[in-house]
């Protein structure tokens, strides 16, 4: 697990409250949403926002891109990354 | 069934009733404090609900955890009923914390947007229940409970049973100078029907108003449903109607 997975893991448990989930149990490329961690749309929106105020990246919450960022941990790494370059 | 006239009045039967405080959720745990009184804290602690998924559990509020803590053991073994919830604060807590968000210019959580409606624990439970019965939230500023009765009394009309869920917290301390509230979390769940039960008569009252404040009211119901009372009013000076219940 690289410091950026780690830490989106914990932004995720942070903001969501999954107290009961540990960073560890959160798997890099299994799906966040439905099958896999199992979170919601309102999750959805409340990561849109945790990205904002930390990283600074703003996403349109109906585009395609948007579902394919949010994705998996890996996705989410993938984006930061990339905004960070530019 | 509503008698038109000069007095009002209504006849339920209650099949089961449930409350919910710090330290308090049994029947007899009710009873004995209700004769024996003590200072309850004003904060609901830890409470279990291992009926709701984890998932879904994360979402519920203090308000939220109290009213479900009370209406959930009514609700074994029952998959789908209607429900009427009323609160006559609601979630003040959360929606302070929100109000203070905007105040600071913060961007407002959408988690925590969506839980501040009336009707987000009645949505909830919906989801968790996998109940898409139709459900009511009531907000009272007068006779919350009364009116809540009569709501689901009117709805037993239509539906077999109807699930009655009446709770509040205290207000925090930034509001307290302009309202009374309850003194602790409070919730009582009550499921009324039309053949089961204990037959309740809810009626107009014209009598002298009493001096104390509505905050009492719950407990003015618990004494009735323990069997403390033969019957009891709503209502405080203040209070343009009140109403009294008994057992039929």
């Amino acid at each position: 697990m690289s410091n950026l997975q780690l830490e989106i893991k914990q932004m995720i448990i942070e903001t969501l409250d999954l107290e009961d989930i540990s960073p560890g149990e959160i798997i890099d490329d299994e799906p966040l949403f439905v099958d896999g961690l199992g979170l919601d749309s309102i999750d959805a929106l409340e990561i849109g926002l945790a990205l904002q105020k930390r990283y600074g990246i703003k996403l349109k919450a109906d585009s395609e891109d948007t579902r394919e960022h949010f994705s998996s941990v890996n996705a989410l790494a993938t984006l930061i990354e990339s905004q960070r370059v530019s | 069934m509503i008698v038109v006239g000069v007095e009002r009045l209504v006849r339920f039967k209650l099949q089961s009733w449930n409350a919910f405080a710090p330290g308090l959720e049994s029947h007899h745990a009710w009873r004995e404090w209700l004769l024996h009184p003590s200072d309850l804290s004003s904060e609901l602690g830890k409470t279990s609900l291992k009926q709701i998924p984890p998932m879904l559990r994360r979402r519920f509020t203090e308000l939220g955890r109290c009213a479900a803590g009370a209406a959930l053991p009514l609700l074994e073994g029952i998959d789908s009923i209607p429900g009427v919830f009323a609160s006559r604060h609601g979630d003040t807590p959360l929606t302070l914390s929100l109000l203070e968000g905007i105040a600071e210019g913060e961007p407002m959580s959408p988690t925590g947007f969506s839980l501040a409606v009336h009707n987000a624990l009645s949505g909830l439970l919906s989801i968790a229940r996998k109940d898409v019965s139709e459900v009511t939230a009531i907000a009272a500023t007068e006779n919350l409970i009364p009116s809540a009765l009569i709501e689901a009394v009117t709805q037993l009309q239509d539906q077999p049973r109807v699930l009655c869920v009446i709770y509040d917290l205290p207000l925090p301390e930034l509001y307290k100078p302009y309202s009374d509230s309850t003194p602790f979390p409070c919730a009582v769940a009550m499921i009324l029907s039309r053949e089961e039960g204990d037959g309740f008569i809810l009626q107009s009252d014209n009598g002298p108003s009493s001096d104390r404040d509505q905050s009492g009211d719950f407990m003015t119901l618990l004494r009735l449903l323990n069997g403390l009372e033969s019957s009891v009013v709503f209502g405080s000076s203040l209070t343009r109607s009140r109403w009294r219940m008994s057992p039929e």
